[in-house]
């Protein structure tokens, strides 16, 4: 397929998945509690609401850095689907999160600025991780390219067992899931009301969900690279993954940020790390 | 398509209630009643919330509290006063301490009854809640909207229900300011504004966009002075302009005098600002309470 026609079908399909899959997400977390849980397009709902409401700042320039968090999270998504180079995309989502930290920073609330230190930790976590992932897949595919990851004839998840599974540890933690969900938790009002999120209203608030789906559909999008030799397989597995989220997410309680960064290093080291190790003493 | 029925975010406040609305309150969102299915979320973030659910009647330390959560709340937004000691203060209303319900610090939209208030009827307030809100929204878009088309008219007697409740709101951000809830315009009874109407030298100007009150102000001739007071604007439509046009009505209606008082609170900032901007000087100073020193402005006819 045509990058270009790629790139726009993500465009438009990505907010409509993304949406999707954050109603399934509240669907399946409430059944996981026994309760009914809001309809699926609840978070199409909330959106169409905030838009409409008013939007409240501490600093009018807060608001600008949460638009180019949305245009560099849309843009990460863009450079991954239109198969463009994984560290690019790396660098990419990178400066989307720092955008989001800087705008955090910028409400000068301290709610916002736990939250935004919890964010800035986070990726100290998980970004060795995403790293290795990439060095991993390039290792076998000798290509950073992500069209051409994506050909390549054998199965990833194969030769990167452990870089999968720790792939899957920093996923909790880029969706911001317990036991990961340091930054902004729906449920720590005492400790953190909305932490990272809290001075941010209306319109922005829009924004910042907006931006979660097309991250979530590219992170998705990752993981279906692990098994892209056989796409059935990949989709299947991607929505698997998601669904293991939210198991974990109502499983566990939330830790600590000392735990999240020691527990993080520990796997990319041993899962990441290891598994390019012996990737590089079998050649 | 508005969502905002389907997407009511609520903060919950305990003002000083013995627990029993607030637990009856959380039962809402156990599995039993699961109001998150109306796609409920209790948020804890006044900013992101749309309903402000306070329990318990309000006493002297909860009253900041519930006026700086209001005001925090972004519009359109709609106060629910859930038990009956948020309703009237119920059984402590004679205490003390307690200066009655909800409804005696900021307005009040949907009161549910009952202590301690059912889960069921708390999930039945909620949901005229929403009603509410629908509506405020609605008016709020219409009224932004047409703000182009306001009229700028003499208001009568029979104004002055609607002016006294734009008063109220609109003051709300001078009590923030100043943490004290003894300011007059806050105090003023609706028999004393109608007194006021009835006093030939008053004068009272009102904003009206599709018959609704957006704005007003007042004033009254003595001698050559004209005395302005109370320029009213309703929090969402501030910062165009409505204010400044105010201002101009009312000195346009006093063709006789030869200079305009003014007085605003002295950290009052965009009064200040605008009164200024305006042409007004400062010419003397007052202190009224502890909390605020009055601040007088004057202006002559040019």
């Amino acid at each position: 397929m045509n990058p270009w026609i790629r790139l726009l079908i993500y465009l438009v399909a990505a907010p409509i998945v993304g949406g999707l899959l954050a109603g399934w997400d509240r669907r399946i977390s409430a059944r996981m509690q026994s309760r009914q849980g809001p309809p699926i397009f609840q978070p199409f709902y909330d959106v169409l609401k905030l838009m409409q409401k008013e939007n409240v700042v501490v600093r009018r320039s807060q608001n600008y850095y949460i638009f180019f968090f949305l245009l560099l999270a849309i843009f990460t998504g863009g450079l991954f689907f239109g198969g463009a180079d994984l560290l690019l995309v790396i660098f990419a989502l990178t400066l989307a999160a720092i955008f989001f930290v800087l705008g955090a920073y910028k409400a000068s609330s301290p709610y916002s600025f736990i939250g935004a230190e919890r964010e800035l930790i986070q990726m100290m976590a998980y970004e060795p991780m995403v790293l290795l992932t990439a060095i991993g897949m390039y290792m076998v595919t000798k290509s950073f390219a992500v069209n051409e990851i994506a050909s390549h004839p054998t199965l990833l998840v194969l030769a990167l067992p452990g870089i999968f599974l720790g792939f899957l540890f920093t996923l909790e933690i880029k969706f911001r899931k317990s036991p990961f969900d340091l930054s902004c938790s729906h449920h720590a009002h005492q400790e953190l009301v909305s932490g990272i999120t809290t001075e941010f209203s209306g319109r922005t608030l829009a924004m910042i969900e907006i931006a979660h789906w097309y991250e979530s559909v590219f992170l998705l999008g990752w993981v279906y690279l692990f098994f892209a030799s056989i796409p059935a397989l990949g989709i299947a597995v991607s929505l698997l993954v998601f669904v293991l989220i939210i198991l974990v997410d109502n499983v566990f309680a939330r830790l600590k940020w000392q735990t999240v960064l020691k527990s993080a290093w520990v796997v990319a080291a041993v899962l990441g790390f290891g598994n390019i190790l012996i990737l590089s003493l079998l050649r | 398509m508005s969502g905002f029925t389907k997407s009511p975010w609520i903060i919950h406040y305990d003002a000083s209630s013995c627990n029993g609305c607030d637990i009856e309150t959380l039962a809402c969102l156990t599995p039993g009643f699961d109001v998150e299915r109306l796609g409920v979320i209790n948020t804890g973030n006044p900013k992101h919330a749309d309903i402000f659910l306070v329990t318990g009647a309000v006493n002297e330390q909860s009253k900041d509290v519930i006026r700086n959560i209001y005001h925090q709340l972004p519009e359109p937004k709609v106060v629910v006063a859930v038990g009956a000691c948020a309703a009237s203060g119920g059984i402590f209303s004679e205490c003390y301490n307690i200066s009655g319900g909800v409804d005696s610090v900021i307005p009040v939209d949907v009161y549910v009854p009952g202590c301690a208030a059912r889960p069921e009827a708390i999930i039945d307030g909620v949901v005229q809640a929403l009603g509410v809100l629908e509506k405020k929204q609605k008016e709020m878009t219409s009224l932004a909207n047409s703000l182009d088309q306001a009229l700028y008219l003499r208001a009568e007697k029979s104004d002055a229900p609607e002016i006294l409740a734009l008063q109220k709101i609109a003051y709300q951000s001078e009590a923030e300011i100043y943490g004290d809830d003894s300011l007059p315009a806050l105090q003023q009874t609706l028999e004393e504004l109608q007194k006021d109407f009835d006093r030939s030298e008053q004068v009272f100007i009102k904003t009206v966009v599709n018959g609704k009150i957006i704005g007003s102000m007042r004033g009254y001739a003595l001698n050559d002075s004209a005395y302005l007071s109370r320029v009213l604007v309703h929090p969402y439509f501030r910062g165009r302009g409505i204010g400044r046009r105010l201002v101009e009505e009312i000195e346009r209606a006093f063709p006789g005098a030869k200079r305009f008082e003014v007085k605003t609170g002295h950290r009052s900032e965009r009064n200040l600002f605008q009164f200024r901007a305006q042409g007004y000087q400062e010419f003397k100073t007052e202190p009224f309470t502890p909390a605020i020193t009055w601040v007088y402005l004057q202006k002559k006819r040019q």
